[in-house]
């Protein structure tokens, strides 16, 4: 017994010097100092205590500001409109279980849907930006294809778990393409979709606070003026309200899906 | 049983109520957003500059094809973005043990305080975007990786951490106290009656935490720490439009590789 405790040891000892090593290569790789590291978090305090600290709250209150949230707001539900819709589609064509046909639309919709998902957000609106130009529509395309590849996934998977022997009865008795779907898959998904659009909305909300960084409008158009002035009071002013309106979209999402999830008990 | 007497007319009643509540919210929703349709979409946008299909198919067009010279060039950064996900998660993981630790209802040491304390940590990292963060730690750290690392830790710090501390909250009791009563003391208890407990939903946030993290590691770059973000950034401003296609094409093979790992690993851990 105590051996095997003594080899453990060992072994765990070993193992643990491989991992210390290994990441010591990976900071020699890339370049990082370890001075500079360890007083990366002393810097992070005192970056927060000398410029940001004295919030300039007054300047998100005015009114170019406050429309500009007005503006990501609307961005936001834009973008998550027109995904969704979109989503729906390359879900059920991305769906193995249900999708029409296995060897043209399932890969067509699997793909985009991945495609989608992998392409961060702000890469989607600087490559909108550069065909549609700056202003709000880039962003809303940028949002579009960030609900496509996140909605389309969760929604997708979704899907894959109906219950199938519903589907084929529904199936068996003659109905065709949209019966099966109305009557037979939609009421099983009704309320995953809510809730799963409702999160889709929260994130999106989220992601369209800072899209306006790379030449799309709202709230981010505001944080790269600033950030560009080096006017780190205004700075830490927008992130700030960033903060509040994330946290107080996060309250809303969990109350509807709540809510919902109560009514459908 | 009195739900059941309604009459026919009432529930008619009820009934035509409901449907005029609902189509009026239908009504007014439709109209908000034609109404934003109309202010973000066709007000803000400048339509000359698009001009018309074929201006915006021309813009496509330059996208067509890859740019087989800087290929070489992206191995460094795209191996460069991997680390760095790689190791803003293990930071991640590391930072938030504590704020779990505080952040759990039922070994927060010092009640509602700490508890609330960690809370907020938590709130606050999950709702500053990593682009944000990045921009901060530049500011702070200076270019290169270093910022991305950080920024990614601070990013995953409160999403680990909520799980963890969920996972904790939700552990079995009765190992717990056994290991108290038999005079174990609180790290006793922490190191043989709980982490055993979370591990597997642990391991399984972190892997799936670490898939997120090469998605954000590779726009790190567009704010001044390192990576393929860099190189996309750079292919931009040089408008080498195929240079950004091949910068794009690596960075969903980065991420499909992540994602196939992190599939595979987490099939051999659950």
């Amino acid at each position: 017994m105590e051996q095997i405790y003594k080899r453990n040891n060992a072994k765990n000892f070993i193992l643990l010097s491989l991992f210390f090593f290994i990441i010591y290569l990976c900071f020699l790789y890339l370049g990082i100092d370890f001075q500079r590291f360890f007083s990366a978090l002393g810097n992070f305090g005192k970056l927060i205590a000398n410029r940001y600290y004295p919030v300039d709250i007054p300047y998100a209150l005015e009114p170019g500001y406050l429309s500009s949230i007005l503006d990501s707001i609307q961005m936001g539900y834009l973008g998550l409109i027109i995904g969704v819709i979109i989503a729906s589609i390359l879900a059920y064509l991305a769906a193995a279980n249900l999708t029409p046909s296995k060897r043209i639309g399932y890969p067509v919709g699997k793909f985009l849907i991945i495609f989608a998902r992998s392409i961060h957000e702000t890469i989607w609106t600087i490559l909108f930006v550069t065909i549609v130009g700056f202003g709000m529509l880039a962003g809303t395309m940028a949002l579009t294809m960030y609900c496509i590849g996140f909605f389309g996934k969760l929604f997708s998977e979704e899907l894959e778990n109906v219950d199938m022997k519903l589907v084929d009865t529904i199936r068996s008795n003659g109905a065709n393409e949209f019966q099966v779907f109305a009557y037979g898959v939609w009421p099983q998904v009704k309320t995953a979709f809510t809730g799963i659009l409702i999160y889709t909305w929260d994130v999106c909300f989220r992601a369209s606070t800072i899209i306006g960084f790379f030449g799309a409008g709202g709230m981010g158009w505001y944080l790269k003026r600033n950030v560009l002035q080096l006017e780190y009071a205004r700075t830490s002013a927008i992130i700030l309200s960033i903060i509040v309106l994330v946290i107080f979209s996060e309250a809303l999402s969990a109350y509807m899906r709540d809510k919902i999830y109560k009514e459908t008990q | 049983m009195s739900g059941y007497n309604l009459r026919a007319e009432d529930y008619t009643k009820q009934n035509f109520s409901k449907i005029l509540k609902k189509i009026i919210f239908y009504t007014v929703a439709i109209l908000v957003i034609f109404l934003s349709v109309y202010f973000i979409i066709i007000l803000d946008t400048d339509w000359h500059r698009i001009g018309s299909g074929e201006g915006i198919l021309k813009q496509l067009s330059y996208f067509v094809g890859l740019d087989f010279k800087i290929m070489p060039y992206l191995i460094k950064p795209a191996f460069e973005t991997f680390l760095m996900a790689c190791l803003g998660t293990m930071l991640g993981l590391i930072m938030s043990l504590p704020v779990a630790w505080l952040g759990a209802k039922n070994v927060t040491p010092l009640g509602l305080a700490s508890f609330s304390f960690a809370r907020m940590l938590m709130t606050i990292s999950r709702s500053v975007h990593e682009i944000i963060w990045a921009l901060i730690f530049v500011g702070a750290v200076g270019l290169g990786a270093l910022p991305g690392i950080l920024a990614l830790a601070f990013r995953s710090v409160g999403f680990i951490s909520k799980i963890i501390s969920e996972s904790i909250e939700g552990a079995d009791k009765k190992p717990i106290e056994a290991i108290r009563a038999a005079g174990g003391s609180g790290f006793d208890v922490m190191y043989y009656g709980i982490i055993p407990q979370i591990l597997p939903t642990v391991i399984g946030t972190i892997i799936f935490e670490w898939d997120i993290n090469i998605r954000r590691s590779a726009v790190m770059g567009l704010v001044g720490a390192g990576g393929l973000g860099l190189a996309f950034f750079r292919q931009m401003h040089m408008s080498n439009y195929p240079g950004v296609t091949t910068v794009i094409m690596f960075i969903v093979g980065l991420i499909l590789i992540g994602e196939v790992l992190s599939h595979y690993l987490r099939k051999r851990i659950i």
